[in-house]
């Protein structure tokens, strides 16, 4: 039933499919975090119409279903801008920009829990604001957030699923590949399946154990 | 030719489906995330069984499952996995299961076990006490992270296209695959609808979160 | 050259405040003037104590001095240089002035060395090396050398207050001004850091110092300001305050505090 699994061809189609998988899901968090970020400041200090923009850019990433968004980056853009555009490019991008939408929440969340007195002391060390979030502020927002963090990791590789339907070779593609060959479905999803299950529980222990190390006496204490 | 009303009647018509999955997978999920809580929290031996699920379905995507199990048992136990329907529901609904459990879990450490102890003071056994004085009080607790659970239901219940299921999201794909391929206006439609759909939830948190704070003093 | 360390002249500065009368209800609206027409003058090494009822504003007019809250009217000298003026870099003047805050405020992602370096290499912009040095220095100055490599929340609040007053000292402020130290500390502790005021005090350092920790106002304070409802009542030497306090003010609060301070003799 499994014997699929020794077949060389089969092999690789998996774990090139596991690593297109990995790639999108470690590029989406890290420029999730990243433009998180900035929509988190941009929500705090930024004049009513910046806020206005990052409500309906949250509201659009968070209140529509990935699979749209993902198809409307692949077929609607291109053929609004009336160019070809490779969808594993649009892939990549949209599932930024969607994390975005929710790490914006997870830093606000963080950096409003401690700012007050931490800027009040940075500013009175004479550190300018922007001096103050960079060196006082974030790092703790950045220890705060990583349960949050390491929650949309997990989910965001699960959601690379859909890139499969737009194109892409990911592990769900290699899944469809092999069982249209082989024919044995339920082998093919069960080791699909387990594949994603060990990938997702190994990482959420690595990041418990990461977590573990870097944590500070004092900061666990605001995780309420 | 299907202009932009037409089209958004055709993707309205799947609203109703949308709303039955995501509805019913609520449900289910209440129904085995509920007490699972309560066993993960209070019956060590046997809380390791909840671990391991809750790891499976938060662990495996749910594409994944639904291919599973509509093409993989569907063809062999012709009911119920023949059903898109009913393994939309089934899968969506053990995730949110375990997504549920985590929420009730929370609320209980939230309530506190100082009033479990105020139970039993009373001459409650555990259970009877869980029964009279922790769920009344979990439901409260957990009502944010249940309004964000709907929220994604509604949302994941696109992933029914890949078992062919006609609610919005497989319906705007149809339009885009039929002539004229219209590749914006579908897809612009579904996105707004689902919105729509999750908005009221959005805001409803919002208010409700608020109002909390504001009455336990925070 | 000026001859004030520090001066304010005419400083307005007014909270609105919004809230809730449990009875009724109904919005209040009420605005506190925490700062009414103050004028102060600082000289080098003057060491003066601001004294008075709680929530009389002279934590605000202290952060107003430090820029930390905007004043509405008035004007904010550090030597010659006026802050109130807009367009001024309110961060370099900030540098040169100390803060200790009543609640301590240290940064609690660092250890405590890392709490006086901080500023010295981000602000001061010195090199590695010499930001260590100074930073261990201003901590040896107060006494917390065994605490270099803890964290904030590791440290006792006498330990931690006196870490935030090496993190204002080690940039060799024109002035250090000091939010009511000791309020937020367990009595057994305040010994510490009154302990360490003075001996910042004997070494001739420029403190403003607000505070109702009167065993110390009256040992170290050379003078003492009566601040009562936004402006300043009365001021002098301690003496004239243990003794004979001018104003009606003044002695009702001195009978009261002296009260309960002998009570603790």
């Amino acid at each position: 039933m499994f014997d699929f699994l020794l077949n060389p061809v089969y092999a690789t189609w998996i774990v090139e499919g596991l690593l297109l998988t990995i790639e999108i899901t470690l590029f989406g968090v890290m420029l999730g975090l990243g433009l998180g970020t900035l929509l988190a400041i941009g929500d705090i200090y930024g004049p009513k119409p910046i806020k206005a923009a990052i409500a309906v850019y949250v509201e659009f990433f968070r209140g529509s279903p990935l699979f749209v968004q993902l198809f409307l980056a692949v077929y609607t853009v291109p053929a609004i801008l009336n160019i070809q555009i490779d969808h594993s490019v649009m892939a990549f991008l949209i599932f930024g920009l969607n994390s975005a939408g929710y790490q914006k929440g997870y830093v606000k969340g963080a950096m409003e829990t401690i700012l007050g007195d931490q800027m009040q002391a940075g500013l009175s060390t004479g550190m300018s604001k922007l001096q103050t979030l960079r060196y006082v502020i974030l790092p703790q927002a950045y220890r705060i957030v990583i349960p949050a963090w390491t929650n949309e990791f997990c989910s965001l590789t699960k959601s690379t699923a859909v890139v499969s339907y737009a194109g892409l070779d990911d592990l769900i593609a290699s899944g469809i590949s092999i069982k249209g060959i082989t024919y044995q479905i339920i082998p093919v999803w069960l080791v699909i399946g387990v594949i994603y299950l060990i990938w997702i529980t190994s990482f959420s222990k690595l990041m418990d154990v990461i977590y573990e190390k870097k944590k500070i006496p004092g900061l666990e204490l605001l995780m309420q | 030719m299907l202009d932009v009303w037409q089209q958004l009647i055709l993707l309205l018509e799947g609203v109703p489906l949308t709303l039955s999955i995501s509805i019913l997978s609520f449900l289910v999920g209440i129904a085995v995330g509920f007490p699972l809580a309560f066993i993960r929290v209070y019956e060590k031996e046997t809380s390791f069984l909840v671990d391991a699920y809750e790891k499976i379905f938060r662990g495996i995507p749910e594409i994944v499952l639904m291919l599973l199990f509509f093409f993989g048992l569907g063809p062999y136990f012709t009911f119920p996995f023949n059903s898109a329907f009913f393994v939309a529901v089934f899968v969506l609904g053990l995730r949110s299961g375990a997504n549920q459990s985590q929420i009730y879990r929370g609320a209980i450490y939230g309530v506190g076990n100082e009033q479990m102890i105020a139970g039993m003071s009373v001459g409650f056994s555990k259970w009877r006490s869980i029964w009279y004085i922790m769920v009344p009080q979990v439901f409260t607790f957990s009502t944010p992270g249940l309004g964000s659970e709907y929220a994604l239901l509604i949302k994941d219940s696109a992933y029914v296209y890949v078992i062919f299921l006609a609610e919005v999201m497989t319906r705007a794909v149809q339009i885009r695959t039929s002539p004229p391929y219209d590749a914006v206006t579908p897809f612009v439609l579904a996105a707004l609808i689902y919105i729509a759909l999750t908005f009221p939830i959005a805001l409803w948190l919002d208010k409700w979160g608020t109002k909390r704070k504001k009455k336990i003093g925070l | 050259m000026a001859d004030f360390v520090m001066e304010a002249k005419h400083v307005y500065k007014t909270y609105g405040k919004s809230g809730k009368k449990a009875s009724t209800s109904i919005d209040i609206k009420t605005k506190v003037e925490a700062v009414k027409d103050v004028s102060l003058q600082i000289r080098k090494g003057d060491i003066k104590l601001i004294f008075g009822p709680s929530g009389s504003g002279k934590s605000t007019f202290l952060r107003c001095l430090a820029m930390l809250d905007i004043p509405d009217k008035g004007e904010i000298y550090l030597g010659d240089e006026c802050l109130t003026k807009p367009g001024v870099d309110l961060n370099k003047a900030r540098a040169r002035i100390g803060f200790v805050f009543q609640n301590i405020y240290l940064f609690r992602h660092l250890t405590a060395l890392g709490n006086v370096e901080l500023a010295l290499r981000q602000v001061l912009k010195l090199p590695k090396e010499e930001a260590r040095k100074r930073a261990l220095d201003a901590l040896k100055e107060v006494k917390v050398t065994d605490c270099v490599s803890k964290y904030p929340a590791q440290l006792s609040g006498g330990q931690a207050q006196r870490v935030g007053i090496a993190r204002a000292l080690s940039r060799n402020p024109d002035i250090i001004l000091l939010d009511e130290p000791t309020s937020a500390l367990d009595p057994e502790l305040t010994g510490e850091v009154i302990d360490t005021l003075r001996d910042l005090a004997n070494e001739g350092t420029t403190m403003l110092i607000v505070s109702h920790e009167m065993p110390f106002a009256r040992e170290v304070a050379e003078e003492m300001i009566f601040y009562d409802e936004g402006t300043i009542i009365e001021t002098g030497p301690p003496s004239q305050f243990f003794n004979a306090p001018n104003t009606d003010r003044a002695r009702k609060f001195m009978t009261r505090i002296i009260n309960r301070t002998t009570r603790e003799y």
